[in-house]
């Protein structure tokens, strides 16, 4: 379905679409949001660059930058006004402009309600706060097992070594894939995740390299949710087996989707804030020292500030579905709407102080989970428990660590560290 | 003062349960069940925290 173009001027001259702005630091890209937040809170830019996909192709005019929390939490919010549906607009909710042409299976990612709902609820129940409790034993274990690897084990790279490891297991067990395929399950997640970097993909082509592990998660998700139909138990594959839409059960397609889905939005965002928090917690001494003086008492609101200033999702996008005004523009139907989350987590009317790494914080109204409404992160119980055991491993027992120079993430997506060097002594 | 849910907006999230266990439960079918109803007041305020906590915007207070 073609997207309506409407052409306008672009409201500043502030660029947040060049390949070369999100090429910047996050410090540096925030001194650009700030002065959006303060002197165009929705302003009209031109679509991402995208190099590798022509503008004729993907047909975006442009797209408005949502930066205040305020409004960020308005857009998010209101579905009916701010759509998700990705085949009615033919645009996904990605930033980056995309293929029309190569529309993926859609999740409920990508739905509104009434559909949104009925997806959603057949994975909800496997992420409620008594699901999570019923997890976390296991998640205590793998994070204690990951972290006893790494004691004494000198230079290392604490992302591929650490961070990475326990979101994709935590993905398998919530799925219920048996413990033998969970390593081939969590490599070809990571692998998906991360195929665009040469080093993950080792020059190959990154489309067939994307394939090839879509391939894995496919097969050990229908053999898996094939076997539940005859031996449920509580997890998600047997959630997704017994599934009913008008009487049909879900096709093997819909569950190729629901897995990647998980491994896209299971992992990147509990590494990220893994990676970002060991860093803080470095260059803050004496906020590491307070949270491990009471590692009970303040974890949990601690947590709350790792997502806060991690802000690992930076944004999402919406499509209008009516003329209506916001910020003081006009924004007509078919607009593309983009929330940025990570600058609603430093916006001075909600956060005294926003850039600073400050675990006292309370409370923490942070956007790192989205803005609020039907698409708030299922998996926020699932990535809190995550953390919690990650932390309490590592303070414990990695407390003499030093950390070097993260090696940035290149995206405009996640904000994310790509290579974090430690030391571990004995 | 007594809890109000808006079924229509509620869909078992459960941060009210991670702020205020002895009112709110999501149970295994991933639908909320309201513990209980009316508020004694020493817990006044963490009511009111997981009222305001809940992204769906779900939940409000209300006099009896």
């Amino acid at each position: 379905m073609p997207v309506p173009i409407h052409p306008r001027p672009f409201t500043t001259d502030k660029d947040i679409s060049s390949a070369e702005f999100w090429a910047r630091s996050f410090v540096e890209r925030e001194e650009t949001f700030g002065w959006l937040r303060k002197n165009a809170p929705v302003s009209w830019h031109p679509p991402l660059q995208t190099p590798e996909l022509l503008p004729e192709v993907h047909g975006e005019p442009g797209f408005w930058a949502v930066v205040r929390a305020e409004d960020v939490a308005f857009v998010s919010r209101n579905h009916e006004m701010f759509s998700s549906d990705s085949k009615k607009h033919g645009r996904s909710v990605m930033f980056r402009p995309t293929d029309p042409s190569l529309v993926p299976s859609p999740t409920f990612l990508t739905m509104d309600p009434p559909e949104h709902t009925r997806y959603r609820r057949i994975m909800s129940a496997g992420f409620t706060p008594k699901a999570v409790n019923r997890l976390r034993g296991l998640i205590e274990q793998r994070a204690a097992r990951i972290v006893d690897r790494v004691m004494g084990a000198g230079e290392i790279d604490f992302v591929t070594e650490v961070s990475a490891k326990l979101p994709m297991m935590t993905v398998a067990d919530l799925v219920g894939v048996p413990e033998e395929l969970v390593e081939t399950f969590a490599e070809a997640g990571d692998r998906f995740v991360g195929a665009d970097d040469p080093e993950i993909n080792g020059g190959t082509d990154r489309t067939q390299f994307a394939m090839q592990q879509i391939r894995v998660l496919r097969e050990i998700g229908l053999d898996l949710v094939r076997h539940r139909r005859t031996h449920p138990t509580d997890d998600i594959a047997t959630a997704l087996a017994q599934a009913e839409f008008d009487g049909k059960p879900l096709s093997d397609d819909d569950i190729q989707s629901a897995m990647l889905l998980l491994s896209v939005a299971g992992n990147d965002t509990t590494k990220q804030t893994t990676s970002h928090s060991v860093v803080q917690l470095w260059k803050h001494p004496d906020q590491k020292a307070w949270l491990t003086e009471d590692f009970d008492g303040r974890i949990a609101a601690s947590i709350e500030e790792f997502i806060r200033h991690a802000s690992p999702v930076v944004e999402f996008a919406r499509t209008a579905t009516q003329d209506l005004e916001l910020g003081g523009q006009e924004i007509l139907a078919g607009d593309k709407v983009v929330v940025f989350y990570a600058s609603a987590n430093r916006d001075e009317e909600v956060f005294d102080e926003p850039h600073r790494f400050d675990l006292r914080r309370t409370p923490v109204p942070h956007y790192g989970f989205g803005g609020g409404g039907v698409h708030f992160c299922l998996g926020n119980g699932i990535a809190k428990a995550q953390l919690r055991a990650l932390f309490s491993n590592i303070l414990t027992k990695l407390p003499d660590m030093r950390v070097g120079e993260p090696e940035m993430l290149q995206s405009e997506f996640i904000h994310g560290i790509r290579h974090l060097p430690v030391v571990i002594p004995n | 003062m007594k809890i109000k849910v808006d079924r229509g907006r509620c869909t078992g999230i459960g941060i009210c349960e991670s702020v205020a266990p002895d009112y709110f439960e999501v149970g295994d079918d991933g639908g909320l069940v309201l513990l209980r109803e009316h508020i004694d007041d020493p817990q006044r305020a963490e009511v009111e925290d997981a009222v305001r906590a809940c992204p769906a915007l779900a939940l409000s207070i209300v006099e009896d």
